[in-house]
């Protein structure tokens, strides 16, 4: 896995005097190479360019076809289920809110280790890939756990205060600012996985959201903290979901998106949020490619590292997001102006689909992987040999990565979430259109997702470092 | 800190095999005192990792060994593991932290050559002694300084040079070379067409290819027809390409012997589809995968306590194959820590500079629990170690060792006398 991890200060602090030294005597000194101890690749020998051109045909004429007969399946949602509320969203976050406290004092005085610490690991394997997966099927599993929503409840009861700040005006760009920090600190930054660092990050992030929340409310949560959003959005793709209203709570069923066909459009700051999203896992694929190794100077058999390339994948990350930005405004706007329709907010929302795949396929290794070593440390939190998920001892085990048996169906799975994510978003791309929009005017949003699905399955199939 | 929830090891992951160890040693004395803190330069995560997950494994089942042997000279012994992401810039910090707030008597484990580059000023300035496990040259050419030193694992020059009287006599004297285009490839062809030479033999062809490539086809009809031996290092995510598209290139007919270094396929099943043009070549590795028939005495007892099987595979899953050529130099690394301790009657970092003395008086490492490897003999002048190297062929998709060199083939003339250094 990339977990890869010392605090902001001491990557400024240290990047002039130690980097230089050090640096240059790598250069200088010949003959000191070890051997990659990257393994070999089972996906590299696989055709998947059959499987990437398969793919980008099924998407097209899913798109052309649906285009042309102008008749879509309805997508309607189902109410399964009604009951009583049984835990209050309000207890269930201070619970969670305790739980993030004691992974912050893991993080900052438990093992060094980060794949032994739970800090990393829950947060890393957890927060970040479980609760979004699950989020996908059973609707969003983040609301009951958000450590904000009860401490501001109780804070801002506390305080006696129920006015607003007018936060609410700056719609999702909090967020946006939100997402783009952490999109950096995870993919550019020296250390994401350092337990220390990370626990100081999220206890000061924390902090920073609940003084907003308490002057602003609660509800600006769901716009303006970047976890809320982006789980809240990706949930909409599930086919199970729960819907409160006050003491009731109701288990809805529906093909995948039908939520989102009953969501407002996307403000423009939403817009520029989803477009960040996209641009994030693509670029935390795009920077362990050997394309992009090659393309900034490095050997990507045996890379320097993080704090050599610091400024290009900044530079590189902000480069994708603005090209995904443009691209997919300029497609919107191509195909309003061929056909009429395509107004941006509604049409928009057809990209969460893809959002929500390439979670999916892009992390599925990840929580293979390091999932095990979550696994190991919530077993036995404390390394005395307990076994508090009933697990026997075990050891973390990575030979299914060369095992030409199981790589393929990992491919497969992958394959299967990032075309099932675009074929899902072309029929909400087309559902979304609106009635004016001729079948004509689909053609640039068709050739955007053919190409869309094309750079997905060649980042999960063409040589990396990670 | 961590110390303090997290009293030394990690048993769980270490549970099953090290307990075998511990029945097979006499009569173990409980360590006392305050602990001997080594801290641990791990690559957990980066480009490292999947080595840095068996190097801790090791170093693991080697410190539960030496802690209920008695520790180091009566005390218990901690290792504290600090991730330096394979990142040279990391690596210094993790020096400076292992050392300066955590309180280790000195540091180990390193593996990447960057990041040791990136690491050893910094020990020679804290003036910690820096024991690495990285096979480079660097420590023995005289690039790095008086604190660090390589007693665990052999060097790449060593083990390039000794493979060359073997192939020359078993395999053939012309050779073409096919290695990647960087230091790791260039110090093969360096020092293997040097030796070849030696031997009467020649380097008919030298094929560099681009890092980035993952695709080979196209390199493999500079391969000149007379060649008798083809030396291959190919390493990264596009070995199995390699091997596939060298198979397609051949076909069933006639092809020079193959021979490799196990780099390229460490931690990787050399039965897995895909390799079977494999069959029947050698390969080099400095700790034989498959135990061999004629394994020596403590070979069992050390697989048995890092919980690798016969054929280098976890116990627990026959698909996680090990590390198995470089991991031991963690366990002969903390062995060696053990022994230099105790001759230097080492109380603490006040006696760091004597400690780094009485490892450079160490000459003769006899085989044993403590180099489950095989015997060494470490120039305290050039601060590395030497030993033997083993040479292995595929037979049924299987590493099967077919001959082990002497200690003697791998001396090479000194490029330097730390012991002249000042400290």
């Amino acid at each position: 896995m990339r977990l890869a991890p010392i605090s902001f200060e001491g990557f400024c602090q240290g990047f002039s005097k130690t980097l230089g030294a050090s640096s240059l005597a790598v250069v200088l000194t010949p003959g000191l190479a070890f051997a990659c101890a990257l393994p070999p690749s089972v996906i590299l020998t696989l055709p998947t360019g059959h499987y990437i051109t398969a793919a980008a045909l099924t998407v097209a004429l899913t798109a052309l076809m649906g285009a042309a007969a102008q008749r879509l399946p309805v997508m309607a949602p189902r109410l399964l289920w009604e009951r009583r509320v049984i835990l209050p969203v309000t207890l269930t976050s201070y619970l969670a809110f305790l739980a993030f406290l004691a992974l912050v004092f893991v993080g900052l005085f438990g093992e060094r280790d980060p794949m032994h610490n739970l800090m990393t690991l829950v947060f890393w394997t957890g927060v970040w890939i479980v609760v979004p997966l699950g989020s996908m099927l059973l609707g969003n599993l983040w609301h009951p756990i958000n450590p904000w929503t009860g401490p501001v409840r109780i804070a801002r009861t506390l305080l006696g205060r129920t006015r607003s700040i007018g936060l609410a005006r700056l719609g999702h760009w909090p967020a946006v600012a939100g997402y783009a920090g952490f999109a950096w600190f995870q993919i550019v930054s020296l250390y994401p996985d350092d337990p220390a660092v990370l626990a100081e990050v999220a206890m000061g992030y924390w902090l920073v959201i609940f003084a907003l929340a308490v002057l602003e409310g609660e509800d600006w949560l769901e716009q303006g903290e970047f976890l809320t959003v982006i789980f809240g959005l990706i949930a909409r793709v599930a086919p199970l979901w729960h819907e409160s209203d006050g003491p009731r709570t109701r288990l809805m069923l529906g093909w995948p998106g039908t939520q989102v066909l009953a969501m407002p459009p996307l403000s423009a700051s939403a817009v520029v949020f989803v477009s960040l999203s996209l641009a994030a896992l693509t670029f935390d694929g795009l920077n362990e490619t050997f394309w992009w190794q090659a393309l900034i100077g490095q050997n990507p058999l045996e890379p320097t590292g993080r704090s050599a390339v610091v400024w290009q994948n900044t530079g590189g990350l902000l480069a994708v997001w603005v090209l995904t930005l443009g691209l997919i405004l300029g497609a919107i706007t191509l195909c309003r102006r061929i056909g009429g329709g395509f107004a941006t907010g509604p049409v928009m929302l057809s990209f969460l689909a893809i959002a929500a795949g390439y979670h999916a396929a892009h992390y599925l290794v990840m929580l293979l992987t390091a999932g095990q070593y979550t696994l190991a440390a919530l077993n036995d939190p404390f390394l005395t040999g307990d076994s508090w998920l009933g697990l026997p001892p075990f050891y973390v085990s990575f030979g299914f990565l060369t095992d030409p048996r199981a790589m393929p169906l990992i491919y497969a799975a992958q394959f299967a979430a990032v075309l099932g994510a675009h074929l899902l978003a072309v029929l909400l791309g087309l559902k979304l259109a609106g009635q004016g929009a001729r079948p004509v005017a689909h053609l640039p949003m068709t050739v955007l997702m053919v190409a869309y699905t094309v750079l997905g399955l060649w980042l999960l199939s063409t040589a990396r470092t990670g | 800190m961590t110390n303090l929830l997290h009293p030394s090891r990690r048993g769980l992951l270490m549970a099953g095999g090290a307990g075998l160890l511990t029945a097979a040693l006499p009569g173990h004395v409980a360590a006392q005192g305050a602990p001997i803190k080594i801290g641990f330069q791990l690559h957990r995560t980066g480009i490292g990792a999947a080595y840095g997950r068996w190097y801790e494994r090791t170093a693991q089942a080697a410190l539960k060994a030496i802690n209920d042997g008695g520790g180091i000279a009566g005390r218990p012994v901690e290792l504290l593991f600090e991730d330096d992401a394979t990142d040279p810039k990391r690596g210094s910090e993790v020096v400076d932290k292992l050392t300066q707030s955590d309180g280790c008597d000195l540091v180990m484990g390193t593996l990447f050559s960057h990041v040791v580059m990136g690491s050893a000023p910094r020990a020679g300035e804290l003036k910690v002694p820096y024991l690495v496990c990285s096979e480079g040259y660097h420590v023995a050419s005289g690039a790095l300084n008086r604190w660090t030193l390589q007693p665990g694992i052999t060097d790449v020059r060593a083990q390039i040079s000794t493979m060359a009287p073997w192939v020359a006599a078993n395999l053939g004297k012309k050779v073409t070379m096919v290695f990647p285009d960087y230091a790791f490839g260039h110090d093969h062809r360096d020092f293997f067409t040097t030796a070849i030479q030696a031997q009467g033999g020649e380097v008919i062809a030298q094929i560099a290819v681009p890092p980035t490539e993952t695709s080979f086809t196209r390199y493999f009809p500079q391969i000149p027809t007379e060649t008798e031996v083809l030396y291959h290092v190919m390493v990264g995510p596009a070995v199995l390409t390699f091997v596939k598209e060298l198979g397609e290139f051949y076909g069933t007919g006639a092809k020079p012997a193959l021979f490799g270094f196990i780099d390229s396929l460490e931690a990787v099943d050399t039965a897995t589809p895909g390799l079977e043009f494999l069959e029947g070549s050698h390969f080099w590795e400095a700790h034989p995968r498959v135990k061999p028939a004629d394994a020596g005495e403590h070979e069992a007892a050390y697989r048995a306590a890092v919980g690798v099987d016969d054929n280098g595979a976890s116990v627990s899953d026959a698909a996680d194959v090990s590390t198995y050529s470089h991991m031991f130099s963690t366990w002969e690394t903390l062995y060696f820590i053990k022994q230099s301790m105790e001759a230097a009657g080492y109380t603490g970092p006040a006696d760091r500079q004597k400690l780094v003395e009485a490892m450079e008086a160490i000459s003769d490492l006899p085989y044993g629990i403590e180099r489950p490897q095989g015997a060494k003999r470490f120039n305290g002048k050039t601060h590395q170690v030497f030993g033997s190297q083993n040479i292995s062929q595929v037979q049924g998709g299987k590493l099967v060792k077919v001959h082990t060199t002497t200690i003697e083939e791998g001396v090479y003339e000194d490029a330097v006398d730390y012991t002249t250094m000042s400290f």
